[in-house]
């Protein structure tokens, strides 16, 4: 069965984003000032620059390589470029794609887009999004190349299949600013952050589950986890203040920090969000139904404690270039505890997290850890850049072979957290090679 | 003898340290040969060599070792696991470390003494040779050198003494710029020393 | 018979560290084709972090690095050594510690990034001292820049703190925050002297830089920096790697080869560690191989056409060897504690001795209060005064909270008789020589480091210090220089401006080795610098061939 959640991200997605639209804004003086800032506000809710920006791109022009099973999707320029982007979609034209996944021309989009989440906005809200992109983004005059899947999924008709079947969000109308919490939390949730994307594991027709909302699945090499308040299986032990910290900083002490994906999700969306929306969203995950989980069966972030083990040493030297495998705790030792302590406490601010009372080490999955290792940690939102090196083939701080990589995870889960691996070389082998960029 | 011959090394050109490694391990050759003299000596054992615990009272020596350890620290209690690791390697030092340290602990049994100075006096007087061993020890659980090798290293006590001031180098934890801060304050020693001074050389770099 | 199919380039490089490995990445991304060859082996943090850890003599920077056989280099700074052979009346001075291994010395560097100053390149004209280099300041400003870039520099802003080498960009990053001890240092000096105490130069990270992490303040940037904040030649390597070029590790060169006329290099040929010999052909041909082993290939390269040596028609290969030979007191203040080690190694500097007119007399230094943890000193001086128990925890407290180290970078000039030659007695693996390196300080250094001691002596007295243990005479600060000149006169000197020897118009030169001074700064970012300005010269020639 393909893996086909790992079709909606990639965890290449680029740096900086938001910077550099104001200047273009001047543009649309003779527009509604409310209606472009709603707009601007709802662009960056729906996570929109995440996927229709390459690395180191222009905002919204495309270009960035999406990993699915059935091949690289590249995502297009939604800028209002009226050759190279969407400067000649009408609002209506605008409102097919966004909720029914339908091009200018007709043909169907890749599900990759979010439209059946998308399908959940009100037609104000759409409204605004369509101002705001047709006037507060400048315009680039460039096309990314062209998705090439190989046959069946290259014909977009076999797609409308799918979306006959694929159950999409009920729009929701009037005002989306006048919701009172939890319509509004709900409305955040699943028509603008698309969080049961990500979250909520889909069937052998790749469609979400909605019974399993916000349940828990696998996302390329990472994991989403079981975000539903279940005490035993979710995040039943955070408060709406724990959760709100999290959307905001991508980081809760002594329970969680946002990497990969999520990292993403954070630095670009979620933490530019309003205080009122962030506890609507809160209390709005809060309160959905409650999902056990088949591998966590306590709080992920429950585990382990301060490894008070002294540095008892060989006193012996190795040669340069002498490279053998080192021990489990000697591995842990110079590459880790640097930072993170060799009792595993982290730094005292926290900079480096704690590795016990920690989802990353604690969960019952070792999807998480491993690609934290193998891919590191890079953050930004107004609480500081956060910043692991990667240790896999792209780092330079220090490159780990997939038996070193699954020693240290073996090790981190025994020492800090529930102690449940047991990772074979052979597995990290096959996350490295379905994570390296291309 | 040279001989001109093709270079597989290049190939290697991407490899990884960790494919360089796979390589040298299918080549025997001279530099491997080479090499066997440090292989394996390697293997450290910082968190594994410890896991153990130690077996309470299994070994007598090893107890006595401990309470002229606490004695010469002025501490009620020491890591019984470093202990172990120290008392290992001292012994290493030299043939007579054994029997010194034995005498060592009857002198301690012989009578009572209030505190590190007042022991190490009175041992220096009863044999100065006793000198040298008590360097050892304080070199041993101060430093966590012992027979001039490394037992521990983070866990020495000098850094538990002053680790509300200053990290290990290798092992900081305050956060980036925490350096920035006012350290406390340490006031001036009161104590004298209780042995006869010895030479110190700084070790060159 | 031979492997020169295997092995060719456009341009062949020997050695892999900051400056071999810029060139090789500016190169490789330029689209054209590159190997470096290196003497040493591929490495990997993780082992050194581990080799310190265990390491009985902490100071020891060439400790957590023991060679091999085929690529020695000096075990420490004691003499007599076992590789690197020194003599003449200062030869403790010129006891230089490096590396061979991929990715180099900087390894092991302390990350001091210094631009030089305008002066530092026309010491002839302007002092009468020394000699000019063949280009100037503004010249290679470019190119400071490029390096500053490359490395992730952290420096002040010039408007706030100028440090004298003119920029027309700021640095890449925010200068870095100085511990408080160094804070204490800098307003010591600031009140009672009318000196001043500046921010560093730094290849640090500030902030996550080039995927890597902000510094953490280990203060063990010599010898290793655990978890990469600060820049190292390493980084180079892959980032030249992932741009096509081609690194061979254990590849000791021992001979290069040039066509009939002596005028072109044709090849390089190189030992594997079994002694296997290859031959690498290319356009054109970089020797980036530190100081000390550059020289030491050009003289070893020797033979019928050239008795003296490769690029050696003048006889300067191996002469004018430099260094920043300093003078280092420890002593204990009588002040507050300081408690330094908090933070990284060096980071701040006096550097009102790095230019006047007193030039014409006496070297240029500067002074570093060096920020490094001193418990481990501390424990080792209290246990052998006699301290036991809670008295000796007492005595490592007061100690390694008020012991302070200064140590300074005097100015040497070039002398022909500070000479590297090739040992007659003493042989690596591989049977190439050991290099032997006669060494007389300088008057002119001398001069300099008797006004550093009347400095340090004014210091001592106002933090009120007991204590003082200078080290004996002279000390190596590992920054070799000189030994292939840089002229415009190809009779006294190895390479031209532009770092291309006189004698071979397609053999460049990218090292320290090529300092006709050795200016007032610590040398790597003048090294990658020149280095980058090979690089852009070799783009040019070959680009628009």
């Amino acid at each position: 069965m393909p893996d086909f959640k790992t079709v909606f991200w990639s965890f290449l997605v680029g740096g900086t984003v938001l910077g550099g639209l104001s200047a273009h804004a001047a543009r649309a003086a003779d527009v509604d000032q409310d209606v472009m800032n709603r707009g601007a506000y709802l662009a960056t809710a729906a996570d929109c620059v995440a996927c229709h920006t390459k690395q180191g791109g222009t905002p919204f022009a495309g270009g960035l390589k999406i990993a699915t099973p059935m091949g690289d999707i590249i995502s297009t320029n939604i800028t209002p470029d009226p050759d190279h982007g969407i400067g000649k979609y009408s609002e209506h034209d605008f409102e097919q794609a966004l909720r029914r996944g339908k091009r200018r021309d007709g043909e169907n989009l890749y599900p990759v887009m979010p439209y059946v989440s998308y399908a959940g906005m009100t037609d104000q809200d759409i409204h605004a999004l369509y101002v705001w992109f047709m006037h507060g983004v400048k315009p680039v005059a460039e096309t990314p190349p062209a998705t090439q899947l190989s046959f069946p999924s290259n014909i977009r008709l076999t797609l409308s299949g799918w979306n006959m079947l694929a159950g999409s969000e009920k729009q929701e109308t009037g005002d989306s600013a006048t919701y009172d919490t939890l319509r509004r939390g709900k409305y955040l949730a699943t028509a603008l952050e698309h969080c049961g994307t990500c979250h909520t594991p889909r069937n052998v027709m790749l469609m979400e589950k909605s019974d399993q909302y916000l349940a828990g699945s696998p996302l390329a090499g990472w994991y989403a986890p079981n975000i539903t308040p279940s005490k035993t299986g979710g995040i039943g032990d955070w408060s709406e203040d724990d959760i709100v910290q999290y959307l905001r900083t991508g980081r809760v002490k002594g329970k969680s920090q946002a990497a990969g994906p999520m990292g993403e999700a954070v630095e670009h969306s979620t933490s530019h969000l309003t205080d009122a929306d962030l506890h609507a969203l809160a209390a709005f995950i809060r309160q959905v139904k409650p999902m056990e989980d088949d591998a966590d069966h306590q709080p992920r972030d429950g585990f382990g404690k301060a490894n008070d083990a002294p540095d008892i040493r060989s006193g012996e030297l190795t040669r340069i270039d002498n490279l053998s495998h080192k021990s489990p705790a000697n591995l842990f030792d110079a590459n880790c505890a640097a930072c993170h302590g060799q009792n595993g406490a982290g730094t005292v601010d926290q900079y480096a997290p704690s590795l016990y009372k920690n989802s990353a080490v604690g969960a019952g999955r070792p999807d998480n850890l491993i690609m934290t290792i193998l891919m590191g940690v890079n953050r930004t939102t107004a609480d500081g850049h956060a910043s692991m090196p990667a240790f896999g083939s792209t780092g330079d701080v220090q490159r780990l072979d997939d038996e070193e990589v699954a020693s240290l995870v073996n090790y981190v889960s025994k020492t800090f957290g529930n102690g449940s691996y047991n990772v074979t070389a052979d597995q990290v082998a096959q996350v490295r090679k379905n994570n390296t960029p291309h | 003898m040279t001989k001109e011959r093709h270079c597989p090394l290049v190939d290697l050109h991407v490899s990884s340290p960790n494919a360089m490694r796979l390589n040298r391990l299918m080549r025997m050759s001279r530099r491997d040969t080479l090499m066997t003299g440090m292989a394996g000596m390697g293997v450290l054992a910082a968190g594994t060599a410890v896991s153990a615990e130690p077996a309470t009272g299994a070994d007598p020596e090893l107890e006595r070792f401990m309470k002229v350890s606490e004695r010469l620290t002025d501490r009620p209690s020491l890591d019984p696991r470093i202990g172990q690791a120290l008392y290992e390697r001292i012994l290493q030092s030299g043939p007579e470390r054994k029997a010194q340290l034995a005498k060592l602990a009857d002198l301690l049994d012989g009578s009572s003494y209030d505190s590190a100075s007042a022991f190490a006096k009175a041992a220096e007087q009863a044999d100065p040779a006793f000198k040298d061993v008590i360097h050892d020890l304080m070199t041993g659980w101060y430093r966590g050198v012992a027979n001039g090798k490394v037992v521990v290293y983070r866990s020495a006590l000098m850094f538990d003494i002053t680790k509300d001031a200053i990290y290990p180098k290798t092992y900081a934890a305050g956060g980036p710029f925490y350096w920035t801060t006012q350290p406390p304050e340490v006031d001036r020693p009161t104590g004298g020393p209780a042995l006869s001074p010895s030479k110190f050389d700084v070790e060159p770099t | 018979m031979s492997s020169e199919q295997n092995l060719s380039a456009d341009v062949v490089i020997v050695g892999s560290g900051v400056a071999g490995s810029s060139i090789a990445n500016e190169l490789a991304r330029a689209g054209i084709s590159v190997i470096v060859l290196e003497a040493g082996p591929r490495v990997d943090r993780q082992h050194f972090v581990d080799n310190f850890r265990n390491l009985e003599n902490k100071p020891s920077y060439q400790g957590p690095f023991p060679s091999t056989p085929w690529a020695e280099h000096p075990p420490n700074q004691i003499t007599p050594n076992k590789y690197l052979h020194t003599s003449g009346p200062n030869a403790e001075a010129y006891q230089q510690v490096y590396l061979r291994m991929m990715g180099g010395t900087t390894w092991h560097w302390a990350g001091c990034a210094w631009r030089y100053l305008p002066s530092d390149f026309e010491l002839k004209t302007r002092y009468g001292q020394g000699r000019d280099w063949a280009l100037k300041y503004d010249d290679l400003e470019p190119f400071y820049y490029q390096a500053e870039v490359m490395m992730g520099v952290c420096g002040p802003d010039p408007k706030v703190e100028d440090l004298g080498s003119p920029r027309r960009q700021p640095y890449p990053m925010e200068a870095l925050p100085i511990s408080y001890a160094a804070q204490q240092f800098r307003k010591l000096i600031s009140e009672k002297t009318p000196y001043r105490v500046v921010h560093e130069p730094q290849a640090r990270n500030t902030k996550p830089y080039d995927g890597r992490p902000t510094c953490e303040g280990h203060n063990n940037c010599m010898p290793i920096c655990p978890i990469g904040a600060m820049y190292n030649g390493g980084y180079s390597v892959y980032h030249a790697e992932a741009a096509g070029a081609k690194f061979v590790p254990n590849a000791v060169v021992y001979k290069i080869e040039r066509d009939s006329a002596n005028k072109k290099v044709t090849a390089v040929h190189y030992y594997d560690p079994d002694k296997g010999s290859h031959r690498v052909t290319g356009k054109y041909f970089v020797i980036a191989a530190h100081c000390i082993e550059t020289a030491k290939l050009l003289l070893v390269s020797a033979d019928e056409k050239s008795p003296n040596g490769i690029a050696n028609s003048s006889g300067h290969v191996g002469r004018n060897m430099m260094d920043h030979t300093g003078v280092q007191v420890t002593f204990i203040s009588g002040d507050k504690a300081l408690w330094p080690g908090r933070g990284p190694l060096e980071t701040n500097v006096i550097d009102n001795f790095r230019d006047g007119d007193w030039r014409g007399d006496r070297g240029a230094y500067l002074v570093h209060m060096v920020d490094d943890n001193q418990v481990d000193f501390a424990t080792q001086l209290a246990i052998s005064k006699g301290y036991v128990g809670k008295a000796l925890e007492e005595q490592i407290r007061y100690l390694a909270s008020h012991t302070v180290r200064l140590f300074s970078h005097n100015e040497a000039l070039p002398d022909p008789d500070n000479r590297l030659t090739l040992s007659t007695t003493h042989k690596d693996a591989l049977g190439i020589p050991h290099p032997d390196v006669y060494y007389k300080l300088p008057e002119y250094t001398v001069r300099s480091c008797e006004h550093t001691r009347g400095l340090f002596k004014n210091l001592i007295g106002l933090m009120h210090g007991t204590d003082e243990q200078w080290t004996p005479g002279y000390f190596p600060q590992d920054h070799p220089s000189g030994s292939t000149i840089m002229g415009v006169d190809p009779k006294d000197s190895v390479v031209d401006g532009h770092c291309r020897t006189h004698d071979h118009e397609n053999l460049f030169i990218a090292s320290s080795s090529v300092f006709s001074t050795v200016g007032t700064g610590n040398i790597t970012l003048t090294v990658a610098a020149l280095a980058l300005r090979v690089a852009d010269t070799l783009k040019k020639e070959l680009l628009h061939a």
